[in-house]
């Protein structure tokens, strides 16, 4: 005999909305957690071993359980809820975090909980509560407002990286967005795309006056200073006419694709222009002929999945709904699970040139243990983004790679650094160089 | 007494400022609830505290020196692996010290010998992934492949797989205990030399008693170094694939295999199940609840409840599925044999093969116990029940019908009788009864179901494993032993007569009783007034 009781018992509904100004959005999402550390370990299936098998940084530094995810759902919550306030140690678990994504992906594995804005959230709240960002956070910030990048640099020497022979068009229907790191500390990462663009035949255009894209402001809670910079900047690539604005940073990527969306209360079909990474591009262009990989590159080489352009940059949809018995939401809701498509790119490309001998490290994709240097952490707390990225080189050098390849200035940089720092053992490299070598045999 | 500066000083000076901490942020993120493994239940709410302070030792010494300050100065200390068994696993009393041993996480492995050597802080998953690099395998509890080994060895570690590894804490061999009073208790051959490869010694097998029934939580003692047996495996690699959440094990068919059967009754599930054993086949023969099947199909919460809408009592209680994983331990031939055996025997129960995927999501590395939230957000395990094959037909629908009285705010699972499977080899049956609400309800019946989920075994006189700290021990003590409750006690007053290893387990559920009022009209058994002194 069928069940003739109602299936759903009667529960009021609570309203909530994808907005990371308002912590109370996030406490469901905060107090579900159950301590089951898929946050923090590497997703069981592809557990390496006793060695590697961690892919939270913070959690990996600091131990104390307070610094995974499970430590700061717990700890967000009491804030919320009043019963814990801010002190130094609030603001190093909150801060001395990498915002990689790992956890986010990692609790998706079995969950539904927002773990990624959660922890953005708490940042927007630290500074609303007037304790956040971290001082050097704030030099950022006051070096961003008054020269429009991030390291305080002239902002008329923005665009020196333009290598010589290559001439930015004044309108094409592709952007690139070089961002402040390519442009004036990686030159040769703006300098190898541009290239690349070249070689595949794309006629590219740069934003007139091109301003920081509020990465680090975003990611330590300036939420207001953010938005104005991404309200700012979207403006002037639809004045532009750009069907694509393409990135060579996997953070400048994840911010046009995903949280300038989610500040301007829009999904990303609506900026008016495509998003796109040059591993994107150019595995389109390596597989229709356009772009050919010719010159070999004899190399045991390795990739390294930057965060942000694989755990953190599936499209931005704004969310409002309401949440019912169980925990149930309507509208139906896509939960955020990463950018699957965006593995397989880069690992194509790199496979492509002669001569490169692809091996993987224990922790990869999904799973992959980031650098440290992202989100306001290698400002804020630098031995630790330089201990996060020597853990990694541990994993390139147990694999035997001589050369480490990113997609991002970030990585490189670290990981260049903590090269540097244990022997100088390791060739450090953007794709974007990688391409560019190839191609221009 | 809360740790005094003092104190304090003296615990830094055994592992180093880095790793001791009373900050109450630091203090928060040991916090048991809101979410878990029975939390937002009365007994989280009630009987746990944030720890006063938390210390991470990194060596056997370390622990034992904190234990004695501890015990010199009468500080409640709480032993913590991962902290995954919910409010069990926490402090119960203000100022507690919490000993987080996560980074005693050593691994050695005796190839030779087939067992491993780990420490607390050492998960399941990358055990198994050792072992089977080096051609051997170990079960991987239902607490999932994320529990600590030992947690979850001197608790219950089942699963599917303890159908042909046998109970998992019989594979436990020479291991390593700081008493409550700092003492280094040492068993199996560790009494007699550093080899840890055999569980018995000289004298009596101390082993269960750390276990007692279904765990301890510690309170008798800190297990600081554990050897595990491990069994032989098939060699070929059971590769990874797929990208987050849609990840599994892919099996070489020809030596590793699930195969789902549909039999047509539940006489015929128990059939299949004891004649698998007899035959001597098989590496698990399982019967999951038909829930998780739901779960393991959606992509979300909202898409399990339309598929799980869909059910009713009469589609439930015509479901008969039994779940068989074929493992070629010696070679394709012998995969080949057993297949034969299997085939002939669901041929004579009328069970019919169902397609069945070439991988494997759960068990073999993974144990997707985190998964079980994904639903409702409040979950625990109200029994767990270790007898013959045969017990289950009538333990399942008893425990169906005493939820039905309490649902809501139980979630409507239309009469499922629960998990059931085979073990070692067909000569325990285990059963497993799950339960599930929305964190948000008024979960005082969830509270109330519990400790009627006792009763209804007293009343029965079903043999059940959820006894000690699971239960009042008032209640359950006197009908398990008849002096189960007497002898555990003696036993924690010769242990730790101070009682502070993890107090007042094993007494923690009666004092629950005692503070939370709405359990008052439930007690109708005898304790006594002073149940904590």
């Amino acid at each position: 005999m069928a069940n003739e009781r109602p299936i759903r018992y009667y529960k009021p509904k609570s309203d909530f909305k994808f907005d990371i100004r308002d912590i109370e959005n996030f406490v469901y999402d905060m107090s579900r957690c159950i301590k089951c550390k898929g946050c923090t370990w590497v997703d069981h299936t592809y557990m390496p071993g006793p060695k590697f098998s961690m892919r939270c940084p913070s959690a990996a530094k600091y131990e104390f359980d307070a610094y995974g995810a499970y430590g700061k759902m717990r700890i967000g919550h009491a804030m919320a809820e009043g019963l814990l306030d801010w002190n130094e140690k609030a603001l190093e678990v909150m801060y001395a975090c990498t915002l990689c994504g790992a956890c986010d992906i990692g609790c998706k594995r079995n969950l539904d909980l927002e773990i990624e804005l959660s922890l953005e959230s708490l940042r927007v709240k630290a500074v609303k509560d007037g304790v956040g960002p971290m001082p050097a956070h704030k030099k950022i910030a006051e070096n961003i407002a008054q020269h429009h990048n991030m390291y305080g640099a002239p902002h008329e020497k923005r665009t020196g990286w333009i290598p010589k022979g290559i001439t930015p068009a004044k309108k094409a229907d592709v952007l690139y967005f070089a961002g402040c790191t390519a442009s004036y500390v990686n030159k040769e990462i703006a300098q190898s795309t541009a290239k690349i663009l070249k070689a595949a035949g794309t006629e590219f255009m740069l934003m007139l006056d091109e301003w920081c894209c509020g990465n680090t402001l975003f990611s330590v809670g300036l939420y207001d200073e953010a938005k104005a910079l991404a309200q700012r900047n979207v403006e002037e690539v639809r004045k532009t006419g750009a069907k694509t604005l393409l990135t060579s940073c996997a953070e400048g990527y994840r911010m046009w694709k995903v949280d300038y969306p989610k500040m301007l209360g829009i999904s990303t079909d609506d900026l008016g222009f495509k998003v796109v990474h040059l591993v994107e591009y150019a595995d389109e262009k390596v597989k229709d002929g356009a772009l050919k990989m010719k010159k070999p590159f004899e190399t045991r080489l390795t990739y390294h999945d930057s965060c942000s352009l694989s755990r953190l940059s599936d499209p931005w949809t704004p969310y409002e709904g309401k949440r019912g018995w169980m925990g149930c939401v309507e509208p139906r809701l896509q939960r955020r699970r990463g950018n699957p498509e965006i593995y397989a790119k880069p690992r194509d490309i790199l496979k492509s040139i002669p001569g490169v001998n692809l091996v993987e490290m224990p922790r990869t994709r999904e799973n992959t243990f980031c650098c440290g240097a992202g989100r306001g952490t290698q400002e804020a707390y630098p031995d630790f983004a330089k201990w996060a990225a020597a853990h990694r080189l541990e994993e390139v050098r147990e694999i035997g790679a001589e050369t480490l390849v990113s997609s991002c200035p970030w990585c490189k940089n670290n990981f260049a650094q903590a090269v540097k720092a244990s022997g100088g053992d390791v060739q450090v490299l953007d794709i974007s160089e990688v391409i560019c070598a190839s191609i221009e045999g | 007494m809360a740790i005094s500066n003092e104190i304090y000083r003296a615990l830094e000076a055994i592992v180093g400022p880095e790793y001791i901490s009373n900050d109450p942020v630091i203090c928060e993120g040991y916090r048991s609830g809101p979410g878990g493994y029975e939390n937002g239940l009365g007994y989280e709410r009630v009987m746990t505290r944030i720890p006063g302070c938390v210390i991470m030792p990194k060596t056997t010494e370390d622990v034992q020196r904190i234990v004695k300050v501890c015990y010199r100065n009468e500080i409640p200390y709480v032993p913590y692996s991962t902290g995954f068994y919910g409010p069990r696993s926490h402090p119960h009393v203000e100022d507690a010290l919490l000993i987080d041993l996560k980074r005693m996480n050593d691994f050695v492995l005796d190839e030779k010998h087939f067992y491993v050597e780990v420490g607390p802080g050492m998960i399941y998953s990358p055990i198994q992934e050792e072992c089977m690099k080096h051609g051997a395998y170990v079960v991987i509890g239902g607490g999932g492949a994320q529990a600590s080994a030992i947690a979850n060895l001197i608790g219950d570690g089942w699963s599917p797989l303890s159908h042909r590894i046998g109970l998992p804490h019989r594979r436990i061999l020479g291991t390593e205990v700081v008493m409550p009073d700092g003492e280094l208790l040492k068993l199996g051959s560790l009494a007699t030399s550093d080899d840890a490869f055999w569980g018995e010694s000289p004298g009596p097998d101390l082993r269960g008693l750390l276990r007692g029934y279904t765990g301890l939580r510690g309170c008798l003692g800190i297990v600081t170094r554990m050897a595990i047996k491990t069994l032989p495996f098939q060699p070929e690699r059971l590769e990874p694939t797929g990208i987050s959440p849609n990840t599994a094990l892919a099996l070489p068919e020809k030596r590793i295999k699930w195969i789902n059967f549909v039999v047509p009754s539940k006489d015929a599930q128990v059939t299949a199940m004891r004649e698998i054993g007899h035959a001597e086949i098989a590496g698990a023969v399982t019967k999951v609840p038909l829930f998780w099947r739901a779960i393991a199909k959606a992509e979300c919460k909202e898409e399990f409840w339309d598929i799980w809408s869909k059910e009713n009592e009469e589609t439930v209680a015509n479901f008969f599925i039994v779940r068989v994983l074929l493992i070629g331990f010696t070679s394709e031939e012998q995969m080949e044999y057993d297949e034969r055996v299997l085939m002939d025997i669901m041929t004579e129960v009328g069970g019919v093969a169902r397609r069945t995927k070439p991988s494997d999501e759960s068990w073999i590395k993974n144990a997707d116990s985190a998964g079980m939230w994904l639903m409702c957000g409040g979950y625990v395990s109200v029994d767990y029940v270790i007898e013959t094959l045969t017990q289950s037909p009538d333990h399942g629908p008893a425990y169906a019908e005493v939820k039905k009285k309490y649902t809501p705010p139980l979630m409507p699972d239309y009469g499922d009788p629960g998990w059931f499977q085979s073990f070692e080899l067909g000569h325990q049956g285990y059963s497993e009864f799950l339960v599930y609400w929305d964190l948000d309800d008024d979960t005082d019946k969830v509270d109330q179901f519990y400790v009627d989920t006792s009763k209804m075994n007293i009343k029965n006189r079903f043999y059940t494993s959820l006894l000690g700290p699971h239960q009042p021990l008032y209640l359950t003590g006197p009908k398990y032993g008849p002096n189960y409750h007497e002898f555990l006690l003696k036993v924690k007053n010769e242990f730790d007569p101070k009682w502070k290893s993890h107090p007042p387990v094993p007494l923690a559920h009666d004092v629950f009783v005692e503070r939370a009022p709405w359990m008052h009209h439930m007690k109708d058994w005898e304790s006594p007034d002073d149940l904590v002194k």
